[in-house]
């Protein structure tokens, strides 16, 4: 794998570099042939869809932290103040992903037409409100009573900070006064009588109190009392030996109003019971149950603080009235006492002013008064909707104020006398639902308290229907609201409220989701009662349908074209997987609060009305893409332009279907939906692409063979720039066969098979490309001569394919065949995988070869430009007489010249393999040479200098020894040989082979010659013993038979007689007996190539003609060289032989010397001699 | 590929793209198996989408490399095979003549093939009609000789013929019958522009060259 990465590397390095560099025209004119169309699909599909990834992750990043953000909330509802989210604890800028305008103008399509959507209408009229719950109350009396309690407020907090008059103004506004009406109900107000107030003591518990009794504990208990009237003493139950007693008790103490400087005085005592331990004992044991004993500790604890006992005080608490705030304390006083330094211990309290009143009049007001005040705030302040949270503004909040006080509201009352008003506003002017889930969160308590008030929870869930509407209105709608932080945090709220409104126990007498003010779910789930649960659901699915039927609706086509539909398919599945993304974020809180699958729903929704929308359609356009025929054989510019647009947008469908199935099989699981097989819809439009694709891709490759300068990239490489396009192409096709990540096993095999295929073809079509581009180069036509020159061109050419070859392999590996091939073999089995896997293998071995091939054309057609130039060079250094060194050396030159640009450019393999075929060239030219010029009777030097010259070449050509196509080099040369020798030494040449023939004789016809031969010094001593078998010449059956003895060459002896032995008459076995001393010279002993021959020959009756009956040979250095006496030395028998091949090189070549005596006196002989006729 | 360097690839034949056709278990694989590697496997699989394999064959002296592509018949494969129809050169259908619907069907993959490979001029198409599986007995036989050269007839096909991939009967003349029927298509239909007609000139030359090599080292 490493170095397939590291030549795609190097690939992509390239690529980058052609960027860098000025080629970028190039590239720009390479992909104006087809508009890109690669690009298109592959690495421009690619980087969209990868920021769409990006965008994806930045969405799921943001999800995961909005859920963070809300949990904690919509879990801890019970301390729901502290939770508050750690503002902007998420700040941090988030990544910003660079659209390309396109991207920008889709999501601008998405946020339109989302934004519309939520301007639009509503489609149903929004519930009509038919129990009104308002019971006139008279705004005059209300407005009195208001006045009236402003006019005497009570409490710290209020008057010091607002003046009187300021409330007085901001109330006739809020009720919307006139003066008149103000001043007179102002006067009435002045007139009434103050109120009665009481000061409500709640003492709760004490701490630290100082020991009073010799156990070391004190039995306290409580006298309170205002300083105003003294006598008035309200005591509290003792608590028995303890220090830290808890009383939790209530105490009412009238106020007189107009004493504001009063003092609440806190005493707390220790009991001491004046009768023994046994009468208080006694006493007790006499009571019955707990109340009584508490009542008679009360009755003792009074008599005590009337002085008739010595009780002893432990501490003292002063409270001015003043300091106690109209809304209330609680608060630990330190008790104190007269001189005393040390603490005498701490008691808290809580404190709050109240009134007596009806407390149902005083609620109905109170909801009036705040109903009237919260629109009149809401007019004023300019709150969004959505938005009021409680906060009312300080004059508003302290009539309020003073109104509960003044109406003696205690607090569960007035939880529900908000819960009613603020639901009682939510249909025209919606408040935060973060407000009502803390009030919801507050009421739950009490309707869960065994103490609860059946009347208020009737009116609870009155209200509770009035608030419904617009929970479930939200989450139905939600789509309408802004995607932001305070969305979510509103559906938090709403679904935390209906999980609380879930827990508590539901009023079986009414229907929470009553038809007419819930319309839309008639249709839906009728069967399944209204629970909250199930009508979440159904507004869920509703919320979902409308949106889409609302998007469907808008996002119209602006005509019917395929192209149009598929803009607008793209369009619908983009704007509903963003919806889906959105949903996802809200998921999480969907599931954790009310264990709805919320985006999971929304998916199974949206992916069967996409499927309904699209499916069918598709298919037939993916059908109807076949329409648009191109022509094979004609690959020229045609304007299918508007079809591969088409395309683009068919599989940017496809990607975004693809990338809506993965956030959806996220969501479900392995839920089979039916959208997952939505791939199947393009199969056919990704066969008609492939198609397309392999026409664009020639298109291009002509395109860039025709631009191609034919000179390297850079200096590292030796390919040029077409090789790279090619190459371009195929990555871009793989690019986008990894974008399709084709989800079926089966098709994919097949669709692979088909690129492979494709691209194979490719390949060829290149190599033909290019061979045509480069053909006609390199030849030279000067005044003198025609011939060719390899060029670099040629070289770089034939780089090119073998580049572009060499990187199919790789390239297939990247299209993950193996694993391909694996994921078969678990769907179907092994072997099945395994055949596949050959077929693969195949289709590559199958293109490789025929790309070799074409290199090897290649090469040939090199070659053989060469040929013509080389025969003639050669013809040229052969016919030069006077062999000059020159002549050869201009053959050597050009070849020279010529390998080394091959060399030089050419990569190592296919150096070799032109120097195979060059060489085999060669070959072939040398051959037909020396047969032409044989033709032609050249003389012998011509054969000698071209022998010269493939010595020459053989020395330069074959650094190693092993060639394939010796023996025709062998040939060749021995050919040379032959016909560049003299004519006698051709003649010695065929009595050598005439030797050598003789040694492979294992018997003959003719007969044996037995013979002993010795030098002794330069003498040759030869002894003639015998011959045998014989062969019979004469008409009687036998033979006159003698032998003649003659060295040769012939001119090499001329001076050294031919001795012959006599003649023995018809005898087939004769007895020669004879020994002849042939003296030589010491140069004629030496020649290498000296033979002795024995001519036996059958004597004529007349002595004129004698017959040839055989002849033998010996070789002068077969001979020994011994001082011993020949007759010891071993005989030799010689088989006797006749010429019989007469067709030879060299008599061949003796042949052709028509002119020549000597030859044609030899043949004639040779003739004679083989045919055993009559030798003159 | 570093052991093929020096090697000069032997295979410089025309290339013709031959596609197998026909129904599921008439015999396709075993017909380019019994072709290409004189192989028998009386329990193959069913082809997933397609194969492929490559043989050389010799005809009139002639070499030619057939890249046979063996295709799935099966319906459910359709997609998968159609992609590799286009730039055939030769068609085979086959059908078993044990199998009467497996003959019917053959106008369907008749037009299947024409539809997806994009020929225009579909009469002068090499088509070669392949009745597998002749090893039947005669009760099992539901086409007859006559039935098939009618078909035949009726569509313009000249060449048709019955073999056996079991018993190794009439393949090697099927494949050599759709070459012949190819060449005379060719010459028919006199194409002048086709990228393998270079290829077939040039190893001609080279053979050539190698004759007269071969003769002039033999006679001498």
């Amino acid at each position: 794998m490493s170095s397939e990465d590291a030549f795609w590397k190097t690939i992509s390095d390239k690529l980058k570099r052609q960027k860098s560099v000025v080629e970028k025209a190039h590239e720009r004119k390479l992909q104006e042939v087809d508009g890109s169309f690669f690009e298109r699909f592959g690495s421009i599909l690619h980087e969209r869809s990868e920021s769409e990834k990006k965008r994806d992750l930045q969405n799921h990043v943001r999800a995961t932290k909005a859920s963070v953000r809300f949990l904690p909330r919509a879990f801890l509802h019970q301390d729901y103040e502290d939770s508050q989210p750690p503002q902007e604890a998420d700040s941090e800028p988030e990544p910003e992903i660079e659209l390309n305008e396109e991207e920008i103008d889709n999501q601008i399509i998405i946020t339109n037409v989302n934004k519309e959507f939520s301007s639009s209408a509503d489609s149903e009229q929004d519930e009509k409100d038919d129990s009104h719950y308002y019971s006139g109350m008279n705004l005059d009396e209300l407005y009195l009573e208001v006045l009236y309690q402003i006019h005497h407020n009570v409490g710290c907090d209020v008057t010091f900070e607002l003046g009187e008059t300021a409330l007085l103004s901001y109330v006739q506004d809020a009720f919307k006064m006139s003066n008149e009406k103000h001043n007179q109900l102002l006067t009435a107000a002045q007139e009434r009588e103050p109120p009665e107030l009481l000061l409500n003591v709640e003492v709760i518990e004490a701490k630290d109190l100082i020991a009073k009794d010799s156990n070391g504990l004190s039995d306290p208990f409580v006298t309170l009392y205002l300083q105003s009237n003294s006598s008035r003493r309200y005591n509290s139950s003792v608590k028995m030996e303890t220090l830290n007693p808890v009383w939790e008790e209530h105490f009412a103490l009238p106020v007189m109003n107009e004493s504001c400087d009063d003092i609440l005085y806190i005493e707390v005592w220790d009991f001491d019971p004046a009768e023994t331990m046994r009468e208080k004992f006694g006493k007790i044991l006499k009571v019955k149950g707990l109340r009584g004993a508490t009542r008679l500790i009360k009755e003792m604890a009074i008599t005590a603080t009337m002085g008739q006992h010595e009780n002893e005080l432990i501490g003292i608490a002063k409270i001015p009235l003043k300091t106690i705030p109209s809304s209330g304390m609680l608060m630990w006083y330190s008790l104190d006492r007269k001189y005393k330094m040390a603490r005498q211990g701490v008691i808290k309290l809580h404190l709050s002013f109240g009134s007596e009143k009806n407390c149902q009049v005083a609620a109905q007001e109170h909801r009036h008064l705040l109903n009237l005040l919260l629109l009149h705030e809401l007019e004023t302040s300019q709150i969004g909707p959505y938005e009021w949270d409680g906060k009312f503004g300080s004059q508003a909040e302290a009539i309020i104020m003073q109104h509960k006080i003044q109406s003696g509201l205690c607090p569960t009352e007035i939880d529900f006398v908000q819960w009613a008003a603020y639901t009682f506003v939510q249909k025209e002017h919606p408040l935060s639902f973060g407000l009502y889930l803390k009030l919801l969160t507050k009421i739950s308590k009490h309707l869960c308290a065994p103490s609860r008030n059946e009347e208020s929870v009737k009116i609870f869930w009155t209200f509770t229907k009035k608030l419904l509407p617009s929970c479930i209105g939200l989450i139905r709608k939600v789509r309408k609201r802004p995607h932001d932080k305070k969305t979510a945090e509103q559906i938090a709220d709403v679904l935390n409220i209906l999980l609380q409104l879930m827990c508590l126990q539901q009023p079986f007498d009414s229907d929470l989701f009553p038809t007419n003010l819930y319309p839309w779910l008639i249709s839906y789930e009728e069967e399944k009662p209204r629970s909250i649960s199930n009508v979440l659901n159904a507004a869920v699915v509703k919320g979902g349908k409308d949106w889409l039927q609302f998007i469907l609706e808008r996002t119209e086509k602006q005509d019917n074209s395929v192209d149009e539909t598929l803009v607008y398919f793209h369009k619908v599945v983009q704007i509903v997987r963003s919806d889906l993304q959105r949903a996802v974020e809200y998921d999480k809180m969907f599931q954790r609060i009310m264990n709805l699958e919320y985006a999971k729903t929304l998916y199974n929704l949206y992916q069967l009305e996409i499927s309904n929308l699209i499916e069918d359609e598709l298919i037939s356009i993916c059908k109807s893409l076949k329409t648009f025929a191109y022509d094979w054989n004609c690959l020229s510019q045609s304007d299918s332009n508007d079809h591969m647009s088409l395309g683009t947008r068919l599989f940017e469908l496809y990607l975004a279907l693809q990338r809506f199935v993965c956030l959806g099989t996220t969501l479900s699981g392995d839920d089979d939906f039916r959208i997952r097989n939505c791939h199947t819809w393009f199969q056919g439009g990704v066969e008609q692409w492939l198609d397309i694709a392999v026409v664009r891709a020639m298109q291009r490759i002509e395109k860039a063979v025709e631009l191609d300068d034919l000179s390297p990239i850079d200096e590292s490489v030796k390919y040029s720039s077409s090789a790279l396009d090619t190459l371009t192409i195929f990555h871009q096709i793989k690019i986008f066969w990894d974008q399709l990540n084709w989800p079926d096993i089966e098709s994919s095999y097949s669709f692979v098979a088909k690129i492979i295929d494709d691209l194979c073809r490719c390949c060829l079509f290149y190599a033909d490309k290019m061979a045509t581009r480069v053909d006609g180069m390199g030849d030279i036509t000067d005044n003198y001569e025609r011939r060719f020159e390899v060029t670099k061109e040629w070289c770089l050419a034939i780089n090119n394919i073998d580049y572009v070859c060499q990187s199919l392999k790789p390239f297939t590996e990247e299209l993950q065949l193996n694993s391909l091939i694996q994921q078969l073999a678990e769907i179907r089995n092994p072997l099945e995988a395994e055949r596949c896997n050959d077929t693969l293998q195949n289709v590559l071995e199958n293109a490789l070869d025929t790309i070799q091939n074409k290199i090897v054309e290649l090469l040939e057609t090199v070659a053989m430009k060469m040929s013509p130039a080389m025969k003639k060079l050669l013809i040229e250094g052969a016919e030069i007489l006077h062999q000059d060194s020159n002549s050869i050396h201009r053959v050597m030159r050009y070849l020279d010249n010529n390998l080394a640009t091959l060399y030089e450019e050419l990569n190592e393999d296919n150096f070799n393999r032109i120097l195979d075929i060059i060489w085999g060239n060669l070959g072939n030219i040398l051959y037909d040479l020396i047969h032409s010029n044989i033709d032609k009777r050249r003389p012998p030097a011509f054969f000698s200098n071209l022998k010269a010259t493939l010595q020459l070449m053989v020395k330069s050509f074959k650094h190693t020894d092993e060639t394939t196509d010796s023996e025709v080099l062998a040939k060749i040369e021995w050919l040379l040989t032959v016909n560049g020798m003299e004519t006698n030494e051709l003649i010695h040449q065929v009595h050598i082979e005439r030797w050598r023939d003789q040694l492979e004789l294992k018997s003959s016809p003719y007969g044996e010659l037995t013979v002993r031969l010795q030098f002794l010094n330069n003498d040759l001593k030869v002894e003639i013993i015998n011959a045998r078998n014989l062969i019979p010449m004469d008409s009687n059956g036998f033979c006159d038979s003698f032998v003649r003895v003659c060295l040769l060459p012939e001119e090499k002896f001329t001076n050294i007689s031919k001795p012959r032995t006599q003649t023995h008459t018809k005898n087939l076995f004769p007895l020669y007996d004879e020994t002849f001393t042939l003296n030589l010279t010491s140069g004629q002993r030496n020649l290498p190539d000296g033979l002795v021959v024995f001519c036996v020959k059958d004597r004529d009756f007349l002595g004129m003609s004698n017959q040839f009956i055989g002849e033998a040979f010996v070789h002068l250095k077969d001979i020994p060289d011994t001082t011993a006496n020949i007759k010891t030395l071993s005989q030799v028998h010689l088989f006797l032989s006749r010429p019989s091949n007469l067709t030879t090189d060299c008599i061949t070549a003796l042949e052709n010397r028509q002119g020549d005596k000597l030859a044609k006196e030899f043949l004639k002989r040779l003739k004679q001699k083989s045919s055993g006729s009559p030798i003159s | 590929m570093s052991g093929r360097v020096n090697m000069r690839p032997t295979n410089k034949n025309a290339l013709l793209k031959v596609v197998i056709l026909g129904d599921g278990g008439v015999g396709k694989s075993c017909l380019m198996n019994r072709f290409v590697s004189n192989h028998f496997d009386e329990h193959s699989f069913h082809t997933i989408g397609v194969e492929f394999l490559n043989k050389d064959i010799e005809i009139d002296n002639e070499s030619y490399t057939l890249q046979i592509w063996d295709t799935a018949g099966q319906e459910r494969f359709k997609t998968l095979r159609t992609p590799f129809y286009r730039g055939s050169d030769i068609c085979m259908l086959t059908y078993a003549i044990d199998d009467k619907s497996s003959f019917r069907n053959m106008n369907m993959w008749k037009n299947e093939f024409l539809y997806y490979a994009d020929i225009k001029e579909n009469s002068s198409f090499p088509f070669i009609v392949v009745g597998n599986k002749s090893d039947v007995s005669i009760e099992e036989r539901e086409v007859s000789q006559l039935e098939l050269e009618t078909w035949c007839n009726e569509n313009g096909i000249a060449s048709c013929i019955e073999t056996s991939a079991k018993n190794a009967s009439n393949v090697q003349e099927a494949f050599k019958m759709a070459v012949q029927h190819w060449l005379r298509a060719e010459s028919r239909a006199d194409r002048t522009e086709c990228t393998y007609s270079d290829t077939v000139d040039l190893s001609k030359k080279q053979s050539d060259v190698r004759n007269s090599c071969c003769a002039g080292a033999t006679d001498d």
